[in-house]
């Protein structure tokens, strides 16, 4: 059963609710970054990374600080009623994740100086992702557990990558393709994105049963 | 650059969405309806605002390594604010905006012009780029809302504009028409800006 | 080093008066939030247990699950049916559903309060057409047996939304499922 969860949830987050495509997170670097697929699956790897360890980290600070629950660590080691600081969830995730972000800059800066360079100044932006936000905040508002939110975030980080690998792969295309002059560029990468989501509302109704 | 250029850049030559591409997700994600867009657009208006203010009456005591997470802190409490008070005096339209309420604080639009405006100017000028651009941005989310919620639903605001024979075009509310939407509408406006320059030289 | 702390100083500065602005707004607004969750509910609950109208609803625990008493006098002599939350998964979200049922197990009204389904699509269980009061979808449950209803393509009567089988399949199998856990939890009360 518990398996049965994570399977409908990782389907789910790849493909029939695609965080880009369908939920319109991550819009942002989706367009700036998906030029060349060299720095497309680069940002994808750092966004799972980031995505992924946002999940759990931000769960924990919601169940454990935040919500008033038998398990918040008020209740545990002063065993009184904890206040409800649910309200702090914005600005507690935020800093959070720009933390982390940091953090991972920093790591790529010394294991791959190569990416680093090339995802220039898109690596910080992850901070103003939508999606990882996005997905720390949709862990607290479909109640999933621990392993749910870690799965949901890792995954959710993988239907962006592959969003954003599949856009990088027809822009590189594109860009010797005859396209009117005032369509060039972005518009065409919107239409060209629209066609994607299309293709992927067809998986609506993906379940596993 | 004058006090009134100042304020017009926001709405026309530095539109944030049509061509600065910032704060793309709420656009197309609250775009479905007219009524949606006025909420999201005023949401994002007022945060701009009073973040433009805070940000730019501490300018010069914020120390420059950790600005960022100082603009963040900023912005996350007016985006806090905004969304305690529509849960409590506007519940439907809270509803609907949903998970983009919580999302204005990762909006590029906000932080972006803190960092690169309200940081280095006076509060004057900060007030007037913030309703620049918010006025810029909530007219950009309205127009797009408009194509989508006459062609896909076949109301504007709600009121009903064709009669009981339009067969609304579902796929302009679902996502697709989101991206079509404004794909088409930036390629119409790179020709048309192509058009002025050629048209007046 | 001193850079550092004063960084660090500085940054505890902003975050603890952002979070004391954010707890004075929260202070003001969390009661007329509370006030606005509790309208939905009563408002819900009135709607689906109609006959109680003129005497009292109690909320009750049932073997870890609320469920709602309808009575038709204040003093709760007469049970006209019980009230019960059910919630489905539908296609993008997860729907909340009230449902009244009489005593002897027949719906008198299902509402639903809460979902982000696919407008034009599955979010039409909540649409309400020009000249209606409620939503039409929603009415063919009534009368029927809570515990046994399913649509038609399982082989019961509920007719799905044109375009959305996976949003009617989820809540008339939720509203099942519940009534019969309801039931079940009544019967081993006796």
């Amino acid at each position: 059963m518990e398996l049965k969860m994570l399977l409908i949830i990782s389907v789910s987050a790849i493909f029939v609710s695609n965080f880009v495509l369908h939920r319109f997170l991550g819009l942002c670097p989706y367009i700036g970054v998906s030029k060349n697929l060299d720095s497309a699956l680069g940002m994808g790897m750092a966004v799972i990374f980031v995505m992924s360890i946002a999940s759990v980290v931000t769960w924990s600070i919601f169940h454990y600080f935040l919500e008033p629950s038998p398990i918040n660590i008020i209740a545990r080691c002063f065993h009184k009623n904890p206040p409800d600081l649910t309200f702090l969830r914005t600005i507690a995730f935020i800093l959070v994740i720009a933390s982390l972000v940091q953090f991972v800059e920093m790591v790529i800066q010394k294991l791959s100086p190569g990416l680093y360079r090339s995802l220039g100044i898109y690596l910080p932006l992850i901070t103003t992702n939508c999606a990882v936000l996005g997905v720390s905040i949709l862990n607290i508002d479909e109640n999933y557990n621990f392993l749910q939110s870690l799965v949901n975030g890792f995954m959710s980080g993988i239907g962006f990558t592959l969003a954003l690998i599949l856009m990088a792969g027809l822009r590189e295309k594109l860009e010797l393709a005859n396209v009117p002059k005032s369509m060039r560029g972005t518009p065409i990468a919107f239409i060209t994105a629209a066609c994607m989501a299309l293709a992927f509302l067809g998986f609506s109704g993906l379940t596993i049963n | 650059m004058s006090r009134f250029k100042e304020f017009t850049k926001g709405i026309f030559s530095e539109n944030p969405v049509f061509r600065l591409m910032l704060g793309l997700c709420p656009v197309l994600a609250t775009s479905t309806s007219v009524k949606n867009a006025i909420g999201m657009g005023l949401a994002v208006l007022f945060v701009l605002f009073c973040s433009n203010v805070i940000v730019s009456l501490i300018r010069n005591w914020v120390p420059a390594k950790i600005r960022i997470p100082i603009y963040i802190s900023i912005i996350a409490t007016f985006v806090t604010i905004v969304d305690l008070v529509m849960a409590g005096y506007f519940p439907e339209l809270h509803h609907s905006l949903g998970l983009f309420i919580p999302l204005i604080v990762v909006n590029c639009i906000i932080l972006g012009r803190a960092e690169a405006f309200a940081g280095k100017h006076t509060v004057f000028l900060s007030i007037i780029d913030a309703f620049g651009m918010g006025i810029g941005f909530t007219a950009a989310l309205i127009t797009i809302a408009t194509f989508r919620e006459i062609l896909g639903n076949g109301t504007w605001l709600g009121m009903t504009i064709f009669g009981t024979g339009f067969e609304p075009v579902l796929l302009m509310i679902l996502s697709p028409g989101a991206f079509l939407t404004i794909g088409l509408l930036i390629g119409f406006l790179n020709w048309f800006e192509h058009y002025r320059t050629v048209h007046h030289s | 080093m001193k850079e550092i702390i004063k960084y660090a100083l500085i940054l505890m500065a902003v975050t603890l008066t952002a979070s004391g602005a954010l707890a004075l707004v929260n202070h003001f607004t969390a009661p007329k939030i509370e006030a606005q969750k509790q309208k939905e509910l009563s408002l819900g609950l009135a709607y689906v247990l109609p006959e109680a109208e003129s005497g009292i609803i109690i909320e009750e625990k049932l073997n870890e699950t609320v469920i709602y008493k309808g009575y038709a006098n204040k003093d709760t002599t007469q049970l006209t049916g019980y009230a019960f939350s059910a919630y489905a998964q539908g296609y993008s979200s997860r729907i909340w559903t009230l449902v009244g049922v009489d005593t002897a197990g027949l719906i008198n009204r299902i509402n639903i309060l809460d979902q982000k389904e696919t407008p034009g699509l599955g979010a039409r269980c909540t649409e309400i057409k020009s000249g209606d009061k409620n939503p039409w979808w929603q009415r063919q449950f009534q009368e029927k047996n809570a515990q046994t209803i399913s649509v038609k393509n399982d082989g019961g009567t509920i007719e799905s939304i044109t375009g959305a089988t996976i949003t009617s399949r989820s809540i008339t199998n939720a509203v099942s499922e519940q009534s019969r856990i309801l039931f079940n939890n009544l019967n081993h009360q006796e």
